[in-house]
């Protein structure tokens, strides 16, 4: 082995920093999804495939808005529309089909999401036809950090993760509705004998969630293939974060996240050819020092 | 109160079925309907000959399957104005939604219910190896007009398999040859991780260290099919300082890698090749955001060569669709008239000698002459590689093309013949 070889191989420190900031805008998408999966699996306690679908339906429509705005300001609106219709669209999943399933056994309620995951794919089918859309760019180009270069884009990951986790802990911390989701979450019971009006609070926590899908959804969208399918890629990451960082806690999610996020961007840099495996090798180590969640579920 | 949960289960459970069944009804017609019957309205009863289409038209590779399908359409429809062909072309298409699983059956379906006389498309390379054993077994002509596998032809070739468009091994080849050329020494190596991205950058590598003896090799990296975000792969690249990157990407991964490309400025740094970065189905979806100055090869364009034949071509493909025609158009399109041409010279249909007249075909076609070659079945087409430059048209187009001829860039018969042992 020829060892200046190797050596010379070694990433730099901007490298470094520069695949630190690629991997923390990861891990930001995976946060704004996982967020959503993890209040709607915390509170209602259903494991939720749909979550992956809204995400897709967010791309999806944030493609449709975008196109029909055209320019570059279309982008900035889709972000802002996208994600509505999509929780508009999950408030009738939720009252017509999932409000029924929450006292079912996890077999039904299984059967129905992921059956919904199918219904939708051809609803998308049907909708947007069978070719995958590729989106413009808002903000093409990249901006250089001291030697290492970033998509001007990601900047807007950047700041979108902690915007998302700024505005879940002041909804969950100081709103009314908020305390009563972590109420629900931590004693179901109880809120319903203090005669709290419990499907309300569900509605809008599934609601909540599949915002935060669509979001996640709309925010990847100018970077990447927007396609059948995309979907049921980040769901199995987005559960794994859930499950890793605690269910129903924000805070694990997003921690788990960035751990995630920059174990996976680090690994393609070390060692490629395991890249994929990373995320998995890291949720079973932490499993196994906490098999409950890195940080409190509220299971 | 029992009795009000299980019917509400039930009540469930109905509503589910309603929407399943609903659902899956609307999606079947969405699905594209074969057009059959084309045979009607002939005067005299002549002979029809059947061909099974097989293909991915739901997902990602749907860009490249449905110009070759309708390529395909165009030559049968000129065939049939023409009218001095003896026989019917008639056709039937199958989705196999990209499942190697799905077009097997679909093939042995064909073969057996819908009594195909030939088969044809496939753009998965696996599938297509699948089809190809099958069409083997029941010596049914199949003609791949869709997976660029060099197997097909190379080491799994045999009697009934056809290859109507450059395979990886003349794709490598080319690349290999116009970029020997060019004074740069480093090279890096990444693609896919699946059969056509290792394959296409294996025989470039193969091709260009013959060539060019003091190239190495300073990294290699193979992301996974459908890779959601290529920011972290290209730093790894720009990590090892190549001056070359080949890559070896297709189908879903194509767009965003050169996204990335053009949004971390990879381009400025490097020099990159990637098969098919020049062609339509690529530059069109990316417009503004595709990078500038990527080399590529590929076995068309609309705007070149700017000859009679092509301009022809493309007017006629434009009027039926509405659309200029990407590469794999001329796939299906020759895959149409070759069919033809081979029909020409039989009197009545037989699938041997159908295949003997196929072999050495020659016909016209929008990038001049081309012919199946006798000893592989593997169609002689010439490649061009062009260069990504800004133009009128709100996409990117190829520039400063160089015409590398068929012949140059087709492996020789001995390197098949030594892959087949």
């Amino acid at each position: 082995m020829d060892f200046s070889a190797i050596l010379s191989q070694f990433p730099d420190l901007y490298t470094l920093a520069g695949q630190f900031f690629v991997g923390m805008s990861r891990a930001m998408i995976l946060f704004v999804v996982a967020a959503g999966l993890t209040v709607v699996m915390g509170v209602l306690r259903i494991v939720n495939f749909t979550h992956g679908t809204f995400y897709m339906l967010g791309a999806f429509i944030a493609f449709s808005v975008a196109q029909w705005l055209g320019g570059s300001s279309g982008f900035w609106l889709a972000l802002l529309i996208a994600p509505l219709i999509v929780a508009a669209l999950s408030f009738v999943v939720e009252s017509t089909l999932m409000r029924r399933i929450y006292d079912q056994p996890r077999l039904m309620q299984l059967l129905l999401t992921y059956a919904l995951v199918l219904a939708f794919n051809d609803l998308i089918k049907i909708v947007w036809g069978v070719h995958y859309k590729s989106m413009a760019n808002p903000i093409p180009g990249s901006i250089s950090l001291g030697g290492a270069t970033l998509p001007s884009y990601n900047l807007i990951l950047l700041a979108a993760g902690p915007l998302v986790a700024l505005g879940l802990w002041f909804f969950m911390s100081r709103t009314m509705m908020g305390k009563l989701c972590r109420a629900t979450a931590t004693d179901r019971e109880m809120v319903d004998a203090l005669g709290i009006n419990s499907k309300q609070v569900f509605a809008s926590v599934f609601v909540l969630g599949c915002y935060l899908a669509g979001l996640g959804g709309t925010l990847i969208a100018p970077t990447t293939n927007i396609v059948i399918g995309m979907g049921m890629g980040i769901i199995i990451n987005a559960i794994l974060v859930v499950v890793v960082g605690g269910l129903g806690n924000v805070w694990g999610a997003l921690v788990v996240s960035f751990i995630f996020g920059i174990g996976e961007s680090f690994g393609v840099l070390f060692a490629p050819r395991f890249a994929l495996v990373f995320p998995f090798l890291i949720a079973a180590t932490l499993l196994m020092i906490r098999p409950s969640g890195l940080m409190k579920s509220v299971w | 109160m029992k009795m009000k949960r299980n019917w509400l289960i039930l009540r469930g459970l109905a509503l589910l079925l309603v929407l399943l069944i609903g659902f899956s009804l609307v999606g079947g017609c969405a699905k594209p309907a074969p057009p059959q019957d084309q045979s009607k309205g002939a005067e005299k009863p002549v002979e029809t000959v059947k061909v099974g289409v097989i293909d991915c038209y739901t997902g990602a590779a749907t860009t490249y399957t449905y110009d070759a399908l309708d390529g395909f359409k165009l030559a049968l429809e000129e065939i049939k104005e023409e009218g001095t062909l003896g026989f019917n072309i008639e056709f039937v298409t199958r989705d196999d939604e990209f499942s190697p699983d799905k077009s097997l059956n679909w093939a042995k379906e064909l073969v057996m219910r819908e009594e195909v006389d030939l088969l044809a498309g496939i753009i998965n390379s696996a599938a297509a190896l699948g089809v190809s054993q099958y069409a083997k077994e029941e010596k049914v002509p199949f003609l791949v007009w869709g997976s660029m596998s060099d197997k097909i032809t190379g080491e799994a070739g045999h009697r009934y398999v056809f290859s109507m468009l450059p395979n990886t091994a003349i794709i490598g080849r080319s690349g290999a040859i116009q970029m020997s050329s060019m004074p740069y020494t480093k090279y890096f190596l990444a693609g896919s991780d699946y059969e056509y991205g290792h394959s296409v950058v294996n025989n470039f590598w193969e091709n260009f260290t013959e060539m060019k003896p003091d190239a190495t090799k300073v990294g290699e990296l193979w992301w996974p099919v459908r890779e959601p975000d290529f920011t972290p792969h290209i730093s790894t690249i720009r990590a090892a300082k190549p001056e070359v990157v080949i890559v070896g990407t297709g189908g879903a991964d194509m767009v965003p890698f050169l996204k990335a490309v053009n949004s971390t400025g990879l381009n400025k740094e490097v020099k990159i090749w990637v098969h098919t970065a020049t062609d339509l189905s690529t530059l069109k979806p990316l417009g503004a955001e595709a990078p500038e100055g990527i080399f590529g090869t590929n076995p068309y364009h609309h705007y070149f060569p700017d000859t009679p034949e092509n301009k022809t071509f493309v007017e006629a493909f434009k009027k039926a669709y509405g659309r200029a025609p990407a590469a794999f158009a001329l796939n299906g399109y020759i895959a149409g008239h070759s069919i033809a041409g081979a029909l020409r010279k039989l009197d009545t249909f037989d699938k041997e000698k159908f295949i003997d007249a196929l072999e050495g075909l020659t016909i016209d076609s929008p990038v001049g002459p081309v012919t199946i070659r006798e000893y592989d079945h593997q169609i002689i087409s010439p490649m061009f590689f062009g260069t990504t430059v800004k133009s009128d048209e709100p996409f990117l187009v190829a520039g400063d093309i160089v015409t590398l001829s068929g012949k140059d860039v087709i492996p020789p018969v001995e390197k098949i013949q030594a892959k087949r042992k």
